[in-house]
């Protein structure tokens, strides 16, 4: 029905209103489209060859370069633009924030509906797969599983995936526990319907407010993880994201060179998008749950 | 009353226990078609469970629940609206929720707006859009009675229906209940603590105590003329009927887990405390249970003393 | 002696969406020893004026008028006189759902506690002992103290909540619809409780409710409530027999007289809704849903007006 089409664009439209009027979600809304442009707009801002060190030398470039010296943001031990590294790595850090979010939030999202909805031995299993996971060093278990996968952006995005689904999960289980005991429910129920009818109809509508709001805070983590995978050198040697340039400069003495160029861009990269996220994330967990901001 | 219709919906002992609690502990009640039911009791009575038994929301342990043909039409209304509708569906999709779980797409749009007309929601078109919280309370249960209204059900269920709604709003909800019943031949078993509803829109009354109905009959002869001590009781606490003297009992309901022997009322009846009892009939008040009533239309009551002057004063 | 004065209180709520009027204008008297039964239905101000009785609103609230309290300005009181006067002068008694009470703490010191805080006993075993006192006056066993509220059923809770309330023998008992969750024959225990709590120790009453035929049981006086002000006063029987203001006579109706065949199978109800406190009609806020209702309704508010002995009511027609 169109009119009901009418309806949810009025309701998006709603929400949006409600999202320009916070000053923390705008803030972050902006810098995130800054963010992405940048991202998006990567081939025209740097070529993707000046991260080639072969190319770089042949080009001349000068090794260790302050901005002064090179480009807007100078060059590494490789003779690399930072610059370039900076831009083409905002694309995998996104990306791979963005997937394993993704992954995360649907595995998550499955495991907590299934177990809140159908609830007694289903629900007891799956809760102690959750725990499971939840209790594992995080750390340890991503490390082992990057090195015994491989070093690729897709097992990367595996890895996050499968090791930061647990909380989600919980999360998403105790908001179907407490629709599930709605009277609208029990309303479907008596008309007739079935699991699926009210999983779609009833449980999904209510907690995907809740979902998409633990989505954008769960990118942050995301990111961080695949920095700290990459700095760890478990990242993927081919894509240059922000913490394998950060992983480089450490390794190759830019902190005792006082090289800040090489590391500062990436390490405010990466905090700022990941405060970009939270503000976002705070501000649509607000509109979510209007309780949270509002006093009676 | 309907000595000779068939009955629409036939409960016959049914029980429904949780692990030591009997909640409802051997009932049998009859629903006439075109009539209004109304299932009297506080809470703790097992009213409410027996009615989410009856609409299949409940297993039974015990006992039978037979319809007419087929159960497909009996459709539910609850205490709270407010709660009974998702706040994410517009009232066009709650309204049509029943028909297309049940799959019959064909002329939706007209059955919805006939549904929304019966229920006195006019011209039904200006509240497809609207979404629950954007009309009123009264609104809200009338959007409810059409979600069930659209399914051409025969029995409708309806629990507390008025109970959280503003005092000058109930007469009309339970106007357009009573209406229903009079212009399309449905009818309504109503669950309730308040005996002024049942003096406005029911037919019959059945006063549910402890898992058990212990008085039924004809509204105007229970209400006039009650014969069990509990319902005595009961009226005499009614704010609008003062006339009759207050007989305002002690404690509450117990816990249906720990049922007394005997007659179930006999530790809080006011007719065996009083000690006019004859002595053969308060041993058997103690002893001896009287027994749950069988599904009549006509009066019965649970009551060994019930042949003893029980009129009130 | 008058125990409440309340002299053209009006009260408005701040909030994001405006200011919203919840109490236009209202005045009243209140004998000591008397009782004022306040109904109406929701968003009609009769909760937000009883808070405003103790000074219990959110402090951004916007309150003019006069509220004397057994000869104190209750509005001009300074915190601590306020505290003060808020359990020994007035005190007030909630709907007694779980939330009202601490979960975690028993009901006994819950009951102790307003008596610690205002030093109206010498130690915490006077305070124990006064405890075992009062649940005993609400018709509980004095061990019932070592209880959590969540072992007492719903009707005990209120009786727990009135206890706490008389714990500093106030002068004004406020009960805020202390019998709406509660069961018919729970409901009647409670009311005879009050009564006799009234009759006993001299109490001033002041009993709001949505359920008009609650307050002939309780109340010498009602006072209906409409829109933030008082539509309708006078005795409670009479109010609720013969309404002067069509909006009495159609609450009292909504509640039918078991055993009167003119209600029998013909419930009695009002067109509408009531109007949201931002939102009234203008004239008389009644008239989008009064019977009666004529066109220079719509201009004009009507005020109190005499409309017998001892009644008043705010309706053109009378």
């Amino acid at each position: 029905m169109s009119l009901a089409m009418q309806r949810r664009r009025a309701t998006a439209r709603r929400i949006w209103a409600q999202f320009r009027g916070s000053r923390q979600g705008m803030i972050g809304l902006v810098v995130l489209v800054v963010f992405a442009l940048v991202a998006v707009a990567a081939p025209l801002l740097a070529d993707i060859a000046e991260l080639n060190p072969v190319r770089a030398r042949a080009a001349g470039n000068p090794q260790w370069a302050s901005p002064g010296e090179f480009g807007p943001l100078g060059t590494d031990h490789l003779r690399r633009s930072v610059w370039a590294q900076f831009v083409w790595g905002s694309r995998v850090s996104l990306f791979v924030g963005l997937a394993a979010t993704i992954l995360t939030i649907f595995i998550g999202s499955v495991i907590g509906i299934l177990s809140g909805f159908i609830g007694g031995k289903v629900d007891a299993a799956l809760m102690r797969i959750t725990e499971w996971f939840l209790v594992i060093p995080f750390l340890p278990l991503a490390i082992v599983l990057a090195s015994v996968l491989g070093r690729s952006v897709w097992n990367i995005i595996f890895v996050i995936g499968i090791t930061s689904w647990p909380s989600t999960a919980r999360l998403v289980r105790a908001q179907v526990l407490t629709v599930k005991q709605r009277l609208f429910v029990d309303r479907a129920r008596s008309l007739g319907a079935g699991p699926g009818h009210l999983i779609t109809r009833h449980i999904l509508p209510n907690v995907s407010g809740l979902i998409l709001a633990n989505a954008t805070l769960a990118v942050p983590i995301a990111i961080l993880t695949e920095t700290t995978l990459a700095f760890l050198g478990l990242g993927d040697p081919s894509s240059a994201s922000w913490g394998k340039t950060l992983e480089e400069a450490f390794v190759n003495g830019a902190i005792v060179r006082n090289a800040w160029w090489y590391f500062l861009p990436a390490g405010i990269g990466i905090l700022v998008v990941v405060l970009a996220f939270t503000l976002i994330g705070r501000t649509m967990e607000e509109i979510a749950d209007p309780r949270m901001s509002r006093r009676r | 009353m309907h000595p000779r219709v068939s009955p629409l919906v036939e409960v016959r002992d049914v029980a429904v226990h949780f692990g030591p609690s009997r909640a409802v502990d051997g009932v049998s009640l009859v629903v006439h078609p075109g009539e209004v039911l109304a299932l009297v009791g506080e809470s703790g009575s097992g009213k409410t469970t027996l009615i989410r038994a009856i609409q299949g929301l409940q297993a039974l342990s015990g006992g039978t629940i037979d319809f007419a043909d087929g159960s497909d039409d009996v459709q539910m209304i609850f205490q709270d609206p407010t709660g009974a509708l998702n706040p994410r569906q517009t009232i066009y999709e709650v309204v049509a929720e029943g028909l297309r779980i049940r799959k019959r797409p064909e002329g939706e749009l007209e059955r919805v707006s006939e549904a929304l007309s019966s229920a006195g929601l006019r011209p039904p078109d200006t509240f497809f859009g609207r979404y629950p919280h954007e009309v009123s309370g009264g609104q809200r249960q009338r959007v409810v009675i059409a979600g069930a209204m659209v399914m051409n059900p025969r029995l409708l269920l309806a629990d507390e229906p008025v109970a959280s709604l503003d005092a000058s709003i109930r007469g009309e909800i339970l106007a357009l209940m009573r209406n229903l019943v009079d212009e399309t031949a449905l009818s309504i078993l109503v669950v309730t603590h308040d005996l002024g509803l049942a003096w406005n829109i029911a037919d019959r009354v059945a006063v549910m105590y402890l898992g058990r109905v212990v008085e039924t009959g004809p509204t105007d002869e229970i209400l006039d003329n009650p014969r069990h001590p509990y319902t005595i009781a009961l009226l005499s606490v009614v704010p609008e009927t003062k006339e009759m003297e207050q007989q305002i009992l002690t404690g509450e309901i117990p816990d249906s887990t720990r049922i007394p022997n005997g007659c179930r009322f006999h530790p809080r009846c006011p007719l065996l405390r009083s000690g006019t009892l004859p002595d053969p009939i308060a041993k058997r008040c103690v002893s001896d249970d009287p027994g749950p009533l069988p599904p009549v239309a006509g009066s019965a009551v649970a009551c060994w003393a019930s042949d003893q002057a029980l009129a009130p004063e | 002696m008058t125990m409440l004065s309340v002299h053209d209180l009006s009260i408005t709520y701040r909030t994001r969406s405006g200011p919203l009027p919840a109490v236009r204008g209202v005045g009243f008297d209140l004998e000591r020893g008397g009782s004022l039964g306040l109904a109406g239905e929701s968003g009609c101000g009769k909760s937000t004026l009883a808070n405003a009785l103790l000074r219990l609103l959110p402090a951004e609230t916007e309150v003019t008028g006069e509220i004397v309290m057994a000869g104190q300005d209750v509005l001009g009181l300074s915190p601590g006189g306020l505290r003060a006067a808020r359990w020994t002068t007035g005190a007030i008694v909630f709907q007694g759902a779980l939330h009202a009470l601490n979960p975690v703490q028993t009901v006994g010191r819950q009951v102790a506690e307003p008596m610690l805080v205002h030093s109206t006993v010498p130690s915490g075993d006077a305070a124990r002992a006064r405890t075992g006192e009062l649940l005993e006056r609400v018709g509980l066993p004095a061990d019932r103290a070592d209880s959590y509220p969540h072992q007492l059923s719903g009707g005990q809770r209120q009786r727990v909540l009135i206890a706490m309330a008389l714990a500093c023998d106030p002068q004004l008992l406020i009960a805020d619809e202390p019998t709406t969750a509660l069961d018919l024959m729970v409901q009647a225990q409670v009311l005879s409780l009050i009564e006799d709590l009234r009759r006993d120790q001299d109490l001033t009453l002041i009993f709001i409710t949505h359920d008009l035929s609650v307050l002939t049981y309780v109340c010498d006086d009602i006072a209906v409530m409409y829109a933030g002000r008082i539509v309708e006063r006078g005795p409670s029987f009479e109010v609720f027999e013969r309404g002067a203001h069509p909006y009495t006579r159609a609450l009292s109706a909504a509640f039918p007289t078991i055993g009167d065949p003119a209600s029998r199978m013909s419930p009695a109800g009002l067109g509408g809704d009531p109007p949201t406190p931002g939102n009234l009609p203008p004239g008389c806020p009644f008239h989008p849903r009064c019977p009666l209702a004529e066109p220079r309704c719509r201009e004009e508010e009507p005020p109190l007006r005499e409309s017998g002995p001892g009644r008043r009511a705010a309706c053109i027609l009378v």
